[in-house]
């Protein structure tokens, strides 16, 4: 009996086999509590609100070969068919389509260029005076624009004189200030800002400076390629969308019309691999988990396969079934532990690495707590079967000699 | 011996089922998700023109005035000017160069015959065919004579000219580019790429166009570009020729040299035309700036590889460290268990080294299991992206290399577990278990 | 002190009815030393386990200490168990991630008793069996003779009424069975019922009381005392 090697004993294995749970239990906490947060950050990024109701307006574009048309003559008679279609509430050409990743932006200026001045990025949206309506957007100061102030161009050689703009790019030019009234510069082009739009996403959700910041300008200059957009009453998009193609064209039919796409299906496909990146992560954590549990689970099998002659024994010396029960979880709880204390420091490591080298925002301090506070339950969970089996072994095993 | 260790690993399994499967369940789904992830960040990543992305450049030039920034990694324009591009192209050089330009058109017959369409066209010059290995079935490149005089030609793809005029063989035939009616001089294979590394500025995994013409057609027709323009200055442009002339971004530039001796040739004539072009009053910043990069900077430099594909590449690594330690643990349980039966084997006379070896053919053989597995499960997986996202199609797929890469991790993971718990059992002292028992 | 009435045990697989023990009666006094012996398989490992509770028992009646056995549950008998009992198995079974002290300590904390009171206890304990200077070492590092010595003083730690002991020297060579009998009998000198299950007839000599086990029932019952020449079953 003394010629036993220390590696066998019972305590050094024991010690490898936790250690090994722990290391589990760590990365499972790291892992998960960066994972979700990155998921929650992605659902605040897909799920904000936009300002538009995304189901009830679509957009398509037009691409005209035909030259026998006057195109500024032609968007007028467009505008006016579309409009009186039925179901839908307005209709209007614009330059980009918002939540859809393609547009223009430019600076925007206290003073007109070369002066130097203060300069606020924002996207700009080229349309008329029913622009307004057919994006839904909420006019919270202010006046929209006319159709006198809105200016007909085929070359840029005229340029509007008023502009709606949303109160975030106004607050930022004046801040503290009223922006109803006052005069930005496009280059060393001024406008009045006669309306004040609130919520108005524009074409790039995804750059956090720019996305609230828009400016619509009255100005209507398409080319042979452009874009309408057409607001419909609720649940009537899709039968207004299938009339499209042959109204567009029985109005003229030298052209191609293209992408009648709804707005929600534009966001959709802007997100998509945000929404791709979230489903993976779920997926990655759910699978995580579920492994972690099974190895907990595995592992205490074994080591009660390994000691059940020892648990007979205890038993026979008058342990109660839930003396077993508890001394399992509570060996399994101590691993556990130290796992996660172990975890939550990889966690805020992972978090800070993630943070340093992606643009991920720094980890909340919540989610590592409520993940290792999961982990520890999980584990509970997954020992508690094992343990119970543990506890129904017979003591009278302690008197057979194998 | 092998065989013989196969079958009594084959035996080890069957006697413990349920913690066999448990394993190879977990290498599976480790191996799995790793790989999925993995064969995005593969493909995304790949040389995607391997015989000559060393020789193929992409020119840089740092036009902009001092003070004003880029938001390149090193603030250089993506993008040339016009001015530049046309005379970077009529340069005197002995080098093949290609000015390119995505724009698009509504391509029809002018009868009914095939309903019109909107395709996206590249403008190019007519050494880009042969730079980046765009192979005619029929007919061939425009012209030196077509090119200086803006004919109305073009090169179309297969499937286009399959679409447009039932045939591959449409040298010879015209079509409509919008109100622009063209001569096809020849037909191309389609242009198979998952990444468009040649114009990364829309999107770097859309398809590559089917039509080509060439460049001198922009000024002729005054083709504008369907891909983005860019200024750092205000230019007012009322007309075309106003662009033409302004300092906007807005065409990409490709040059081939073959060695390093003509990429100095290259750099001095690049250096040479800074100088020239400061004296007309560009190019005012104090240091001289250009930038070649090859095909595979290119695409690191544009970030091509997306960031949230190397988190997920990143947090798959450390989820299949953990399918590992999972495996480390059961297969200490299991094979320590054993010991008995292995102190008899020794007492038998099997060597340390044989007890060794069986265990490591053991651990591969759940490692070659859980690979097949895990290849399932990336299957799955990469089923579930391209049904996510429609551009990952060509993306989320596992290559050759990709399938043989699967098992080959799962088999080296494996036995990487399985050392230390094949060390611990073939330490085993024959006596101490032969008297116990 | 422990009374056995009719006891019965009935092992039932699918195709046969075992009975290992038959109409089993048995009465023990406080401070007897009884030898149980018998061949193997014939129920005297059985006999062992229902007086030690740690089986059930088919049919009859089973009294410990005037408490009726058959009538407690799981925790009560553990507890029981836990206070009245003290067993030394064949095996020794120690537990092997523990040391000498934490190893007797184990029924001391089922108990419930005061960590200073475990401390007086589990020294006395092992200065009893002369292990006291070892409390630090694990089973492993221990010979035979001193692991089932270890296994007594973790028996004796709880002052148990009744002794209980498999084999106690089935595993060890003469000199330490001799030094293990002798253990023993200073133990019942100093008050404890000891019922010991042996196959071997000298040290089942040595005990005042002998019962033999053979087909689940008492076959014999002598009482050698004084007269060791009446050797049974050698």
């Amino acid at each position: 009996m003394l010629e036993i090697k220390p590696i066998f004993n019972a305590l050094l294995r024991s010690k490898v086999g936790a250690v090994l749970l722990l290391i589990q239990i760590a990365i499972t906490t790291a892992i998960v509590s960066n994972a979700a947060f990155i998921i929650k950050d992605r659902l605040d990024y897909l799920n904000q609100p936009t300002g538009y109701e995304e189901e009830n307006i679509f957009k398509f574009n037009v691409m005209t070969f035909g030259t026998d048309v006057d195109l500024i003559q032609q968007v007028d008679l467009d505008e006016q068919m579309l409009r009186a279609m039925p179901g839908v509430v307005d209709a209007v050409q614009i330059s980009a389509v918002p939540l859809s990743g393609g547009g223009s932006s430019t600076g925007f200026r206290l003073k007109p260029v070369p002066e130097k001045s203060k300069s606020v990025n924002a996207s700009y949206f080229e349309t008329d005076e029913h622009g307004l309506n057919t994006l839904g957007v909420n006019l919270i100061a202010g006046r929209n624009f006319t159709e006198d102030e809105v200016v007909l161009n085929r070359d840029y050689s005229k340029f509007p004189k008023v502009a709606l703009a949303t109160k975030a790019l106004m607050d930022e030019l004046y801040p503290g200030e009223d922006g109803l009234g006052k005069v930005i510069y496009m280059g060393d082009q001024p406008l009045t800002i006669v309306g004040i739009i609130g919520m108005m996403k524009g074409p790039w959700l995804k750059l956090e400076n720019r996305k609230d910041k828009s400016v619509l300008l009255p100005t209507v200059s398409p080319g042979k390629l452009h874009q309408f957009l057409v607001r419909t009453e609720p649940e009537r998009r899709a039968e207004v969308m299938k009339q499209i193609e042959s109204a567009m064209h029985s109005n003229y039919a030298k052209r191609v019309i293209q992408d009648l796409t709804g707005l929600d299906v534009k966001k959709a496909d802007y997100v998509a691999e945000d929404r791709l990146m979230m489903r993976m992560l779920v997926i990655l954590i759910s699978v995580l988990v579920l492994v972690t549990a099974l190895g907990i689970f595995g592992l205490t099998l074994f080591n009660i396969n390994k000691r059940t002659k020892q648990i007979g024994t205890r038993r026979a010396l008058g342990a109660r079934k839930s003396a077993i029960i508890s001394y399992f979880v509570v060996e399994n709880s101590l691993i556990c532990i130290a796992g996660l204390v172990l975890g939550v420091c990889g966690a805020v490591l992972l978090g800070q690495q993630l943070m340093a080298h992606y643009s991920v925002p720094a980890l909340s301090n919540w989610y590592v707590a409520i993940t290792a506070v999961a982990v520890f339950v999980m584990s509970l969970l997954a020992v508690i079967g094992p343990a119970r089996r543990a506890a129904n072994i017979d003591p009278s095993i302690a008197t057979r000699t194998i | 011996m092998f065989s013989h260790y196969i079958d009594l690993s084959w035996r080890s399994f069957k006697r413990t089922p349920l913690v066999s499967l448990l394993m190879v369940i977990a290498i599976g789904v480790g191996i799995g998700i790793t790989m999925t992830s993995l064969s995005v960040y593969h493909m995304m990543s790949m040389d995607p023109i391997p015989e000559k992305s060393d020789k193929l450049f992409a020119v840089q030039l740092q036009s902009m005035d001092e003070g004003e920034s880029w938001w390149s990694p090193d603030s250089m324009p993506y993008q040339l000017t016009y001015r530049d591009t046309e005379n970077l192209l009529n340069a005197d050089l002995p080098f093949k160069r290609a000015a390119l330009m995505k724009t698009g058109f509504s391509v029809h017959l002018n009868s009914d015959k095939v309903k019109p369409f909107l395709e996206q066209t590249r403008v190019a010059s007519r050494d880009a065919f042969d730079m980046f290995n765009l192979s005619f079935i029929n007919g061939g490149v425009w012209s030196k004579e077509q090119e200086s005089s803006a004919a109305p030609v073009a090169v179309i793809s297969q499937s286009i000219s399959k679409k447009l005029f039932g045939t591959s063989n449409s040298v010879g035939e015209t079509f409509y580019l919008d109100d622009l009616s063209v001569r096809v001089v020849g037909v191309i294979e389609d242009w198979k790429l998952h990444i468009k590394y040649f114009d990364l500025n829309n999107g770097s995994f859309n398809k590559p166009e089917h039509i080509f013409i060439p460049f001198s057609l922009i000024k002729a027709n005054e083709i504008d570009t369907w891909g983005n323009t860019n200024g750092w200055k205000h230019e007012p442009v009322k007309v075309f020729n106003d662009k033409l002339q302004s300092e906007k971004f807005w065409l990409q530039f490709w040059v081939e040299l073959n060695n390093a001796s003509e990429k100095r040739v290259f750099e001095a004539y690049l250096e040479n035309y800074i100088a020239e072009e400061k004296k007309a009053g560009r190019f005012t910043r104090e240091k001289a700036e250009y930038k070649l990069r090859d095909v595979n900077q290119w695409i690191s430099y544009w970030e091509v590889v997306n960031e949230d594909n190397k988190i997920m590449v990143a947090l798959s690594f450390m989820f299949l460290a953990v399918c590992l330690a999972n495996i480390l643990g059961l297969l200490l349980a299991k094979f320590l268990r054993r010991a008995p039966e292995v102190g008899v084997r020794r007492a038998l006379g099997a060597s340390k080294k044989q007890v060794f070896f069986q265990h490591i053919v053991e651990v591969g053989m759940l490692g070659l299991f859980g690979g097949v597995i895990g290849i399932i499960v990336a299957q799955v997986g990469l089923f579930g992206i391209r049904q996510s996202l429609s551009y990952y199609d060509a993306l989320a797929n596992m290559d050759i290399s990709m399938l043989m890469t699967a098992p080959l991790i799962a088999i080296s993971a494996c036995i990487i577990a399985g050392l230390y718990p094949a060390w611990l059992v073939c330490n085993t002292t024959p006596a101490t278990y032969l008297k116990t028992q | 002190m422990l009374k056995m009435n009719n006891i019965s045990k009935m092992y039932q697989t699918e195709m046969v009815q075992t009975h290992a023990l038959r109409d089993f009666n048995l009465n023990v006094e406080e401070g007897e030393f009884i030898a149980v012996t018998g061949p193997s398989g014939s129920g005297k490992t059985t006999f062992l386990n229902i007086a030690g509770m740690l089986e059930p028992f088919t049919g009859g009646e089973y009294l410990l200490d005037g408490i009726d056995v058959g009538k407690l549950n799981d925790n009560q008998r553990a507890d029981l168990r836990n206070q009245k009992i003290g067993f030394i198995f064949q095996g020794f079974n120690l537990i092997p991630d523990l040391n000498l002290y934490e190893n007797v300590e184990v029924p001391l904390r089922y108990r419930g008793i005061k960590a200073a009171e475990r401390k007086r206890r589990i020294e006395q304990c092992l200065e009893q069996v002369g292990l006291a200077s070892r409390a630090k070492h694990l089973p492993q590092q221990l010979s035979g003779g001193q692991q089932q010595r270890v296994a007594i003083a973790r028996a004796l730690a709880g002052e148990p009424r009744f002794l209980l002991a498999d084999e106690p020297t089935g595993n060890l060579d003469s000199l330490m069975a001799r030094q293990v009998m002798e253990l023993l009998e200073q133990i019942n000198r100093d008050g404890a019922t000891i019922i010991m299950v042996t196959h071997d007839a000298e040290l089942a000599r040595r005990a005042p009381r002998n019962i033999q086990v053979v087909d689940g029932q008492l076959a014999d019952f002598t009482l050698y005392q004084g007269n060791p020449n009446m050797a049974v079953g050698a």
